[in-house]
């Protein structure tokens, strides 16, 4: 019983920094991405308030991305890969 | 130097490659020859090699351990120790040794008439140390020279090899965002620092270092 819950704490903190920082990964290229979109559309215009606005909206459009809510699964699949093999090497 | 840097490589590459090799499942075709429960005792720093199957047994100095006695496909013999591995590591979360046990039971045949199996298991057989790898799991097969493909193996790799990979893009990412403007910015002002100290020091050589300034153009020193 100890070692289930030692293995469940320290699973569920290792897949919590795991989705921590692949969504700081993913926000950071998202912001990369937007920002050498923005340059290339507007040459020279590197400082302006539309920019930020472009920036902002395109942060909050990936907030509702599929891509973003897919990394919940970093947090999920661990236990379900955790269940199967419990299945595969007891019980099939 | 260049010594040192490779001896280095090559013991992180033995360690990391010798921790993957112990931990990742293989498979052997073997004919169970016999099982046997012998008491081990755990006391020495080979405990490492044993499992610790549940918490209590992590203070015992013995305790019995199922063997599975087989000859592999080249008619030498090998012994697997059957044990849980429960919640720790390795992560086969195997809690079936005695239904293992059984089966192997089950198997057990004669070099007449032998039955083969493949054993799953993780671990090395070392006689001096007495360390025995551990049955994960058995299964009969048609014969001795079926092929088995890794595919634990081959997923667990691809995906230790994409983990790698997006640790190293998430650094890169990390410097090229947050550290490589920092440096920037401190070598800026690096520079003015610099520059401003220039100008203080050709402020503060005033009359006397133009004197020796203009001296030093006698004995032909440019005049800086």
């Amino acid at each position: 019983m100890i070692g289930f819950l030692r293995l469940a704490i320290f699973g569920v903190l290792g897949a919590a920094v795991a989705y921590w920082a692949l969504l700081i990964y993913t926000r950071s290229t998202t912001r990369e991405r937007l920002e050498k979109d923005w340059a290339r559309a507007h040459p020279g215009e590197d400082d302006s308030p539309a920019r930020d606005a472009y920036i902002e909206a395109g942060l909050a459009g990936y907030e509702r991305s599929l891509r973003r809510k897919v990394l919940w699964l970093v947090l999920v699949l661990p236990a379900v890969v955790v269940g199967v093999l419990i299945y595969l090497v007891n019980y099939a | 130097m260049k010594y040192v840097k490779w001896t280095l490589i090559a013991v992180i590459a033995l360690i990391v490659g010798g921790f993957l090799h112990y931990t990742l499942p293989q498979h052997d075709i073997v004919r169970v020859v016999n099982t046997y429960q012998e008491r081990q005792d755990l006391s020495d720093w080979t405990r490492i090699f044993w499992s610790q199957p549940d918490d209590q047994s992590g203070t015992l100095v013995n305790r019995d351990v199922q063997f599975i006695s087989t000859i592999q496909t080249n008619g030498k013999p090998m012994v697997y120790r059957n044990e849980d591995t429960g919640w720790r590591w390795p992560p086969y979360f195997k809690f079936d040794t005695a239904s293992l046990q059984t089966e192997a039971d089950d198997l057990k045949s004669s070099s007449e008439a032998p039955k083969w199996a493949v054993i799953t298991h993780y671990g090395w057989r070392n006689e001096l140390l007495s360390i025995f790898p551990n049955a994960v799991g058995i299964k009969p097969v048609a014969g001795p020279d079926v092929t088995i493909i890794p595919w634990v193996n081959i997923i667990l790799l691809t995906l230790l090899l994409v983990i790698v990979l997006t640790i190293r893009a998430m650094l890169r990412q990390f410097k090229e965002r947050s550290i490589d403007p920092v440096l920037e910015d401190v070598s800026e002002a690096w520079d003015e620092v610099e520059e401003r100290a220039d100008a203080a020091g050709d402020r503060a050589r005033g009359t006397w270092g133009r004197f020796t300034g203009w001296l030093g153009t006698w004995k032909g020193k440019p005049r800086g």
